[in-house]
């Protein structure tokens, strides 16, 4: 506990640290700066902004700020880094809740309560309480990773092929149990996502699947364009349709107060606390663990709810918990980074490559050869949330108030951001045409009740579920039982089947009421 | 997002024995998009002993959409359920365009051009568009686009015609 | 009127040539008038990416114009070099390619849309990165030896990891099994990243890596490595025996990479470059932050465009039959 209290020292003196600024006209009077404070607060309004702009991700930004990190000490560049990681995190809840536009595969469930909320007037709420909840879990979450980031290296390590695949199961498990429709239609939704994730190349043979010759489509169908497609070019769609301008005056007239109310704030606590507790452990676990965590968070409340058909329609708790969940895991991914040199998603291997740069190899004894440089990132990862939380409360106000553009100049305004975002990906024309037609797509999807939502997580998991798949299979010579005798692997396949008679259930049993349900609506 | 649709329904084309046509619809779409699946991927490899190949996964997904759709469209054939929704062209048209000569445009034109003629196209989706108001916040989202993008995230975008510059 | 039509064609030739002449040396006199962009087939960050912009940054100095670097990611690397091939040959885009783009990929890719021959014009060799037989620690084999007479005898047990096909580690390791003359089980990964933190988790068996990825987990004992597959020994790790030294001479895989420009490039701007090249390779700081990556740096008869043509050549020649029959 010593040892963690002088590190932890250690670290904050390091964000803490002030360099003498000797500028010439002040005649040798020196003007003490503190560099890694301000990096970190410049990380994190990039990060932030980054996350409201739609389309622009937070890989392709980092790739693209790398270059300007080198000019800074290495352990400025990583904190800046890092700010704009997690600041994309805050940020991306916002387009999630305003605009129905989730930037980021961990903020698609934020768009379920959180767009409704703003359609009821509560923006204002909704906003705050993702800043809330992001700043709690990115609070528990830094310490976490100071106390166990050594020994929950473990469970990254313990993780193989077959206990990804049966995450993966319990991860479109989870998109089921979070449909408000029909169960049946939410799979089928969940199945399209996977095919629409097999198209592009094949990661054993590399033979081009559904591509049909299309360069564009050769590295397959990117996130972005696929979730602007179906949620912001779809959502403006439907809302020229005649009859949705009664809908949308609604939202400009009924905007209530700006912050959580006492009892918004009592009714997300526990669903802050569980989400943080899911994300933290999830995110450790590389590559999928950070998008499961939100869905896992926002499965689990409609789970423990009291009334859980008031998720899909607002509820405060759908829109806490995914966001308190994804800003946790966001930060516990750093740990396979800072105790293995194992970068777990792409946005780390950019860091690697960061650290690289800067003539720091990351690995095992990392944290050994440069503390200051572990622990200075550790102690601004709670800097930089606070800095977040200061800066996104106020700004909920002038987000609140962009919501009164009137409709017909905000349309168009998004339409062209978007198209920007996508076409910034990849510089592919080709790209903003797919999401133009992934718009046409969504929009048929809404005339029939179908939800984008389960579709979109399908596809995020689907390459992880496949490759993983095989890979387990491949190490186990084609014996599929290795799902059921490795203990964590059957673990997760148990929870999946419970939660999926748990969905299953009520569906079958209610068929009768729902004709009510329908009507009342 | 999926309120419940439909305001009106629209005089159902359906033959009277379709109880449910918005899902029997919904469900003979998913079929199709099956059965594309399944040709698209037909070329290509599958099991080869005890490992996959590159076409059986996508097979295995198109056989059990295919299932899927064709459920979702029993459903529809015997439950009473939802007409189809009213479908509306000049939204779908515009916002289409709009984004159709962005793709177009941004190559040759660069993000100046581009952005503010997409904006007046995506404008003309909805009737209630004032051309002078539109035309002022247009240019002004052009300017702030420009500066945003290029400058304050460094993003490598064109900004004016490539005649232009040469 | 044929003679007369014979006579303005070889006139106009005549102007042309001399049109050429003239502008090509005025043209390299001038070269860069404005900032060159760099093609990196790769992530940022990644090591292709991290050796471009080490030697570029010297070479913006040299050539006292910007150097932008630009990352195209997709299909093992062919969709930038493809894009690079069609770029105008004026030597203001260039690429970093490297052993799966410029060699691999000719076999891997049956409808390539480039050749690394006949589309580019070489202009230098940046660095070399050599390739470490690498294993999960628990592995049972204890030196090289072992590690053959045990893979030969356990061909159908043992799973040999790779970053996906056309990547370094998956080419490097066709490279050894066909050597040791063994088909194991290749478990694709997505990334050296995940690859290594399976090989670390314990989940594969064995395989074959670049050195910069290599080394913190070889010196923190979270997996061990056999041997180096160069003629020498290596700084980062002197202990780790050679390939030759541990008794398999002839595995020798070395990731290279090196910048291209499009075919047609004009000579003289190909010269230019080549000695910017040239000039980073010899600057303290560039050599000393190459060599902490591991990297070996090229003598001064293997920098030259003709030394790098003769090993796309080579390269080509060595990989395709290794990777045909997997392909």
């Amino acid at each position: 506990m010593g040892d963690l209290f002088s590190n932890l020292g250690l670290g904050f003196g390091v964000v803490f640290q002030l360099v003498q600024w000797t500028p010439a006209f002040l005649h040798g009077v020196s003007i003490p700066i503190p560099v890694n404070i301000l990096l970190c607060l410049i990380g994190a309004l990039v990060g932030t902004l980054v996350g409201v702009l739609p389309g622009i991700g937070t890989i392709a930004t980092v790739a693209m700020l790398l270059p300007i990190t080198f000019g800074l000490p290495p352990v400025g560049a990583l904190i800046m880094l890092a700010g704009i990681y997690y600041g994309a995190q805050y940020g991306g809840s916002t387009t999630s809740i305003l605009v129905n536009i989730p930037g980021e595969a961990g903020s698609v469930v934020t768009a379920l309560d959180g767009f409704q909320m703003a359609k009821q007037g509560r923006a204002g709420p909704a906003l705050a309480i993702a800043a809330i909840g992001s700043f709690f879990a990115g609070c528990v979450a830094t310490v976490l990773i100071a106390v166990l980031g050594a020994p929950l290296t473990k469970l990254a390590l313990a993780f193989g092929p077959a206990e990804y695949f049966s995450l993966m199961v319990l991860g479109l498990i989870f998109a089921v149990v979070l449909a408000k429709g029909s169960v049946l239609k939410a799979i089928a939704m969940i199945v399209f996502g996977l095919l629409l994730s097999m198209v592009g190349s094949d990661i054993e043979t590399g033979a081009s699947r559904m591509a049909f010759n299309i360069p564009e489509l050769a590295d397959g169908l990117g996130f972005a364009t696929v979730a602007m497609g179906l949620f912001g070019f779809a959502e403006i769609i439907r809302n020229l349709d005649a009859g949705g301008e009664s809908d949308r005056e609604l939202v400009q007239q009924k905007v209530t107060g700006l912050m959580p109310t006492k009892k918004d704030l009592i009714d997300s606590a526990p669903a802050i606390v569980r989400g943080t507790v899911l994300g933290s452990i999830l995110g450790i676990l590389p590559g999928g663990g950070a998008v499961i965590a939100s869905f896992a968070a926002y499965t689990m409340e409609k789970k423990l709810s009291k009334n859980p058909s008031r998720f899909g329609r607002g509820a405060i708790e759908g829109v806490a918990a995914p966001e308190s969940a994804n800003n946790a895991a966001a930060q516990t991914s750093f740990i396979p980074l800072l105790t293995l040199g194992i970068p777990p998603n792409a946005v780390m291997a950019l860091m690697v490559g960061a650290m690289t740069i800067h003539g720091i190899v990351p690995g095992p004894q990392v944290m050994q050869k440069q503390p200051e440089l572990v622990w200075g990132m550790i102690a601004s990862m709670w800097v930089g949330n606070l800095m977040l939380l200061i800066i996104n409360l106020p700004l909920v106000g002038i987000w609140v108030r962009l919501l009164r553009v009137p409709y017909r100049l905000m349309f168009p305004s998004i339409v062209i951001f978007c198209a920007i975002g996508i076409y910034s990906v990849n510089n592919a024309p080709v790209d903003v045409v797919l999401a133009g037609a992934f718009g046409l797509v969504g929009y048929w999807l809404i005339k029939h009740d179908f939800e984008p939502a389960p579709l979109l997580l399908g596809m995020v998991l689907g390459p992880l579920m496949e490759e993983n798949l095989r890979r387990a299979l491949l190490i186990s010579r084609g014996d599929w039982s290795v799902f059921l005798t490795r203990p964590l692997s059957a673990v997760l396949m148990g929870i999946a089947a419970f939660l999926l008679v748990l969905a299953i259930l009520p569906s079958l049993r209610k068929k009768r009421d729902e004709v009510f349900v329908e009507s009342e609506s | 997002m999926s309120d419940t649709p439909s305001h009106a329904p629209v005089k159902s084309i359906m033959p009277s024995w379709v109880r449910g046509p918005q899902d029997f619809i919904g469900g003979v779409a998913m079929i199709a998009i099956a059965l594309f699946a399944l040709w698209a991927s037909s070329d290509l490899q599958g099991m080869r002993g005890f490992s996959f190949g590159a076409g059986t996964a996508p097979r295995m997904f198109a056989f059990l959409l295919l299932g899927l759709g064709i459920a979702v469209m029993v459903v529809g054939l015997v439950t009473e359920g939802a007409h189809l929704a009213k479908y509306h062209w000049r939204g779908p048209l515009f916002v289409s365009l709009a984004i159709l000569s962005f793709a177009l445009m941004i190559r040759p034109m660069g993000l100046v051009v581009t952005a503010f003629a997409a904006f007046l196209i995506a404008a003309m989706g909805t009737a209630e568009t004032k051309w002078k108001e539109t035309i002022i916040v247009g240019m002004c989202l052009t300017a702030f686009c420009s500066l945003l993008f290029p400058y304050a995230l460094g993003l490598p975008l064109q900004m004016w015609p490539k005649f232009m510059i040469q | 009127m044929k003679l007369y039509g014979r006579l303005l064609a070889g006139g106009c030739l005549a102007i042309v040539a001399g049109l050429v002449a003239v502008a090509a040396p005025a043209q390299a006199q001038t070269y860069p008038t404005r900032s060159i962009t760099m093609i990196v087939p790769f992530a940022a960050g990644g090591p292709t990416d991290v050796i471009a912009r080490i030697v570029t940054g010297h070479m913006a100095q040299t050539l006292g114009q910007t150097i932008i670097i630009e990352n195209v990611v997709g299909a093992g690397g062919t969709t930038a070099t493809t894009r690079a091939s069609r770029a105008t040959n004026d030597g203001y885009t260039l690429i970093t390619g490297h052993m799966g783009t410029h060699a691999a990929s000719v076999p891997l890719y049956p409808n390539l849309a480039y050749h690394p021959e006949k589309s580019f014009e070489p202009v230098g060799l940046l660095a070399g990165t050599p390739i470490l037989i690498l294993a999960r620690k628990d592995f049972a084999p204890k030196d090289l030896k072992e590690f053959i007479a045990y893979v030969k005898a356990n061909e159908t047990k043992v799973n040999a990891a790779h970053a996906g096909i056309g990547s370094v580690s998956n080419v490097s390791c066709e490279l050894l099994n066909s050597v040791l003359g063994i088909k194991p089980v290749g478990v694709p990964f997505n990334g050296t990243g995940p690859a290594m933190n399976a090989l670390v988790g314990g989940q594969v068996d064995y395989m074959c890596d670049q050195i910069v990825n290599a080394v913190p987990q070889v010196n923190g004992g979270a997996i061990k490595a056999y041997a180096i597959a160069t003629p020498e020994r290596n700084p980062s790790l002197p202990d780790l025996p050679t390939t030759t030294e541990a008794g398999l001479p002839a595995f020798q895989a070395q990731a290279w990479n090196a910048i291209f420009a499009p075919k047609g490039t004009p000579a003289p701007i190909v010269a230019r470059l080549n000695e910017a090249v040239s000039k980073a390779l010899d600057d303290e700081n560039v050599k000393k932050r190459l060599l902490e990556l591991g990297s070996v740096i090229p003598g001064p008869k293997d920098r030259t465009p003709e030394a790098l043509a003769a090993l796309v050549k080579s390269e080509i020649a060595k990989w395709t039959p290794v990777l045909k029959p997997a392909g």
